[in-house]
């Protein structure tokens, strides 16, 4: 159960397994005082502005008094310490994985915004961009552990093994999206792939695989639905938690770059397109206007939010908070205690 | 989730069994806007098989659904007649909180859909008791006239049936010929062959087809007229929707074949006649164009028009 850090189980009754990793390792099972928060920003094309939506985000959530630290975790080619107007940070995260430092705290760098802690990716490392394995459990466990109200995660392109374990490992995995078919083919794609692995991680941890393998030998699976449907024709008990598991599956889309009232729709749109074309929920946010500002205030590597909180790409950023938080209250108030 | 190809008109629309004509007019008109070819949200998420299916449903829903007579067979067609209403109108939930509720049914979802106040757009209208909206619209069944009926009244539902039930608008103008092959092509796709979409090439599905509208039936003008006429449209809808123009479509239909255009164009005019009167083009169109060659022995195909 090597790959356990990377599952988020959902509490199944015989079991309270929500901190159960915690517990198999003899960590204290019991919650955390303060109800920490893991948000990722994906989406798998490049460019998209994944890096500048984590920090927008990040300053938005700390000016209404939350303690946040953004984690770079595009570990080849870390960059949000740019976005936040930040100077290349003494320590990053190649200390901590290094094991230099113990604590992830410890790699923290002030942004000179309140309430805002940046964690650089790793910048000097050769080969920092591929850690091996016990390094990113380890590194995957303290970002869930680590001392802030929330840790925003800014993932690299890509649909890396890395970068979708980060994704999964996060309360909400937020799903950015610019209107252009590149980035809905890789939205897509980023999605799917992230799905499959969740699924391959809850049938390891709960011995599924055989009866998966034999399930999908059988047949060609267009949805997720239809497998699921199928293991459960075989072994309702089976099917019944592995959809349980599977549900938490369920991205959070912003859209950004929005230039036309059409573009402000198509989040909606894929919302219901994934709905009926691989049965699967996402929760939309809301989009955020293309403005030159944002790629002016870039420019001037000086936070976009602080430099120009008047325009209206700025004020999304608001509600994509807002329905942020609202989807966090109801996750919360809606997960078994 | 169902195969799309398993989905009845109401689940491709995502509206509910009883959704009022304009609720289906909007929801036609979104996931057209929607499911376009070349539409963003579906890329890649589609085959291309997927993608022509899906377009067919869509302007399938279109003409079926709008058209409170077709609409009501069509119900009838996917209702059964002996439950009129209970087994449709289960709106198309996200299957997998389906399956998790048939097996936890205590248990809470895991996570509760996002529902910003702003949405109602894309809400669904809940399935409540009302009566269809186009049950007023449907004609008062005129059941004396045409006098039984005989091979569709064992069709016919309990009277005292909920909404779907609602007085059968008979096609009363049809001729029985007429009658077989609308109805065939309405039909939803069967689960028994997931994967074919709905053609009308399909297994003839009633002995009515066979005993009504013999092989060599001949389309003539006058028939086609008297279909668009049952079907409540006129000359001027017909050839708005088709794109075909009044004056063609009227030649057509009066079998004026001198003044009509080249067997090429002709055809093209057919099929898009045939489909927007819900008929088997391919019948209609060599039926038609066999009168036409039959009249003009020397091939009125080549000559340009």
């Amino acid at each position: 159960m090597a790959d356990v850090p990377i599952l988020k189980l959902v509490r199944t009754p015989p079991v309270p397994a929500r901190r159960a990793v915690g517990a198999a390792r003899g960590v204290p099972a019991a919650p955390p005082a303060r109800t920490r928060r893991v948000i990722s920003i994906g989406g798998g094309k490049g460019g998209i502005g994944k890096s500048l939506i984590s920090a927008n985000l990040g300053i938005e959530l700390a000016r209404r008094g939350k303690r946040v630290v953004l984690v770079d975790a595009d570990l080849g080619g870390a960059n949000l310490h740019t976005t936040l107007g930040v100077e290349v940070p003494r320590r990053t995260l190649s200390d901590f994985v290094e094991r230099k430092v113990s604590r992830i705290e410890d790699v923290v760098t002030p942004t000179g915004i309140a309430n805002l802690g940046l964690v650089s990716g790793a910048l000097d490392h050769l080969d920092a961009a591929n850690p091996r394995y016990a390094q990113k459990m380890r590194l995957l466990r303290h970002i869930q552990q680590i001392d802030a109200d929330f840790a925003i995660l800014d993932l690299g392109a890509g649909t890396g093994t890395n970068v979708l374990d980060f994704f999964l490992v996060s309360d909400h995995g937020v799903l950015v999206l610019v209107p252009e078919p590149t980035a809905v083919e890789n939205a897509y794609r980023f999605v799917k792939a992230a799905f499959w692995r969740r699924m391959r991680n809850v049938a390891q941890v709960f011995g599924y695989e055989p009866l998966l393998r034999s399930v999908m030998d059988g047949a060609n699976f267009r949805s997720p639905v239809e497998l699921v449907e199928t293991v459960s024709r075989k072994n309702p008990e089976a099917g019944a938690n592995l959809a349980r598991q599977l549900a938490v599956f369920r991205p959070r889309l912003v859209v950004n770059q929005a230039r036309t009232a059409q573009d402000a729709d198509i989040g909606r749109a894929v919302v219901a397109a994934w709905r009926k074309y691989f049965g699967l929920e996402m929760d939309y946010l809301g989009f955020i206007q293309y403005d030159d500002e944002m790629w002016r205030t870039l420019r001037a590597r000086r936070p976009f939010l602080l430099e120009r909180p008047d325009v209206p790409a700025a004020k999304a950023f608001a509600t994509v908070v807002d329905g942020l938080l609202a989807i966090d209250i109801a996750a919360r108030a809606g997960a078994p205690k | 989730m169902k195969p799309l190809s398993q989905q009845n008109l109401y689940e491709v629309l995502d509206v509910p069994f009883d959704a009022s004509q304009a609720v289906i007019a909007e929801a036609v008109e979104r996931a057209m806007a929607l499911y376009a070819p070349g539409s963003l949200a579906t890329y890649t998420l589609m085959d291309p098989e997927e993608e022509r299916l899906l377009a067919k449903m869509l302007e399938e829903a279109r003409s079926t659904l709008l058209d409170p007579t077709a609409r009501a067979r069509y119900d009838e067609r996917i209702t059964g007649p002996e439950q009129p209403g209970s087994q449709v109108p289960s709106p198309p939930a996200p299957a997998m909180d389906a399956v998790i509720r048939a097996a936890w049914p205590e248990l809470p979802p895991v996570i509760p859909a996002l529902q910003p106040a702003s949405d109602e757009e894309w809400e669904e209208e809940p399935v409540d008791g009302q009566p269809a909206v186009e049950a007023e619209a449907a004609p008062a069944p005129q059941a004396p006239q045409p006098a039984a009926r005989v091979e569709e009244a064992p069709e016919t539902p309990p009277a005292a049936a909920p909404p779907t039930a609602s007085p059968r608008p008979a096609p009363i103008l049809l001729e029985k010929v007429v009658e077989a092959p609308a109805s065939q092509q309405a039909a939803p796709p069967t689960p028994s062959a997931p994967a074919a979409p709905p053609e009308p090439a399909a297994p003839p599905p009633a002995q009515a087809e066979a005993e009504l509208v013999p092989e060599d039936a001949v389309w003539s003008g006058a028939v086609l007229r008297r279909i668009r006429e049952a079907r409540g449209m006129s000359l001027q809808q017909v050839s708005e929707r088709t794109k075909v123009t009044r004056h063609h479509v009227e030649n057509v239909e009066a079998d004026r074949f001198d003044q009509l255009p080249a067997t090429v164009y002709l055809r093209g005019i057919l099929l898009s006649l045939a489909r927007e009167l819900r008929l088997d083009g391919q019948k209609v169109a060599r039926s038609y164009l066999e009168r036409v060659a039959s009249a003009h022995p020397g091939g009125p195909a080549q000559r340009p028009r």
